[in-house]
């Protein structure tokens, strides 16, 4: 496929989870970010997103630009959450994939 | 690639992206500031709100060029998609229709017969004296790469390493003219809060809607040129990074500076133009 509808394709993801993002998490959070609380699912959804993009090789069989566009989504829902909410998940998401893409260097 | 599809891709991008760099400097701007401020998405999702509102059109308006000046504005900057990223052109070409928008901006200001919008007209002629440097911009890069194409110019740095290390100054130059650019930025004087909205204070619904593509894509084709000229044939990811990095810096230098007076925004612009072209030239020649 061509590189740049690949690209539009990963924006095209990353603008429809943060629409998604923002909606759920108007409907689930009826007040502003004060408790700072850690959500779990969005927790776990940023970590598999941020795993899918920075570590797409390893998942062989699905071809890379599946993996970034599943993964670019679910980190867009995250990100995308109403202001302040997502903020911690990402953070640890992104920490977590990023030990992983560490390792995965070290070992190649 | 077809051509037309080509452009196309390239438009959508251009739109998508710079959106969501203009809501990006919103949010770090809100940071800064001790605000949460808006979803990184907002800017995108105002763009769309404005095509499902109402379109109202003033009595004092000038029709029909109040409407045309909206597309006229889209035209200019998807001729600058097509002059960059689709062919890879020349600079003259690119600088010429940035010429171009400061025509429409300042016709956009008088068209709608608002105060608001003809003071926004004028200091678009002000701050027109201003950016004469730009020019300035494109022979520096003549003088040291010996040509305008942007396709050349990305060959002549795979040769000679990122023009940004050999006249730093022009890069400067032309930083000041994206920051000028940037809402809220310190030399917006166009669109200054004093004077609402400036230009686009008369322009509502579908009309508003067009003028924010059109923003949005002027946003990212200024990010792109400077990066495409002054540090060379990067990858998207590249790009990508360059972008938001330049997007954070103007959202820092935004959020923390408040928007000049029209003489003192001309004023610093002409004085960091002056020592941009005689560094420059003293550069060239000690070089």
């Amino acid at each position: 496929m061509d590189n740049q509808i690949i690209y539009l394709i990963y924006i095209l993801s990353f603008v429809i989870g943060s629409i998604i993002g923002l909606v759920l998490s108007y409907k689930k959070y009826t007040e502003p970010f004060i408790k700072k609380n850690i959500d779990m699912v969005a927790l776990i959804l940023a970590i598999i997103g941020w795993i899918l993009v920075l570590n797409n090789p390893l998942f062989m069989v699905i071809p890379y630009y599946i993996t970034i566009t599943i993964g670019v989504f679910l980190i867009a829902l995250v990100i995308g959450m109403r202001p302040g909410y997502g903020r911690y998940e990402t953070v640890i998401g992104f920490s977590v994939a990023g030990i992983i893409w560490i390792i995965r260097m070290g070992l190649t | 690639m077809n051509l037309m599809a080509d452009i196309l891709l390239n438009v959508i991008i251009a739109f998508l992206v710079g959106s969501v760099l203009f809501g990006l400097q919103r949010k770090i701007m809100a940071r800064i500031q001790m605000r949460p401020g808006p979803p990184i998405i907002q800017h995108l999702l105002h763009t769309f709100k404005f095509f499902i509102k109402e379109s109202a059109f003033p009595k004092t308006a000038a029709m029909p060029f109040y409407i045309a000046i909206t597309a006229m504005l889209c035209a200019i900057w998807v001729a600058a998609v097509i002059v960059g990223p689709v062919t890879e052109g020349s600079l003259l070409l690119f600088f010429a229709i940035y010429a171009l928008h400061k025509i429409v901006e300042h016709n956009a200001g008088s068209s709608s017969g608002s105060p608001y919008g003809k003071m926004s007209c004028v200091r678009a002629v002000f701050s027109a004296a201003a950016e004469l440097p730009l020019f300035a911009v494109l022979i520096i890069i003549y003088l040291k790469t010996g040509t305008m194409n942007i396709g050349n110019i990305v060959t002549y740095q795979g040769h000679y390493g990122p023009l940004i290390w050999g006249i730093p100054l022009a890069a400067m130059m032309f930083f000041v003219l994206i920051l000028s650019k940037a809402p809220y930025s310190p030399f917006a004087i166009t669109k200054g809060k004093d004077i609402i909205s400036g230009y686009e204070t008369e322009h509502f619904g579908l009309l508003r809607g067009y003028l924010m593509i059109s923003e949005s894509i002027a946003w990212y084709m200024l990010l792109w040129v400077f990066l495409t000229v002054f540090i060379g044939g990067l990858s998207p990811i590249g790009y990508l990074i360059g972008m938001v990095l330049i997007s954070a810096l103007v959202a820092l230098i935004n959020a923390t500076t408040p928007i000049l007076n029209p003489n003192h925004s001309i004023m610093v612009q002409v004085s960091l133009a002056f020592i941009g072209v005689l560094g420059s030239i003293i550069l060239l020649t000690v070089y």
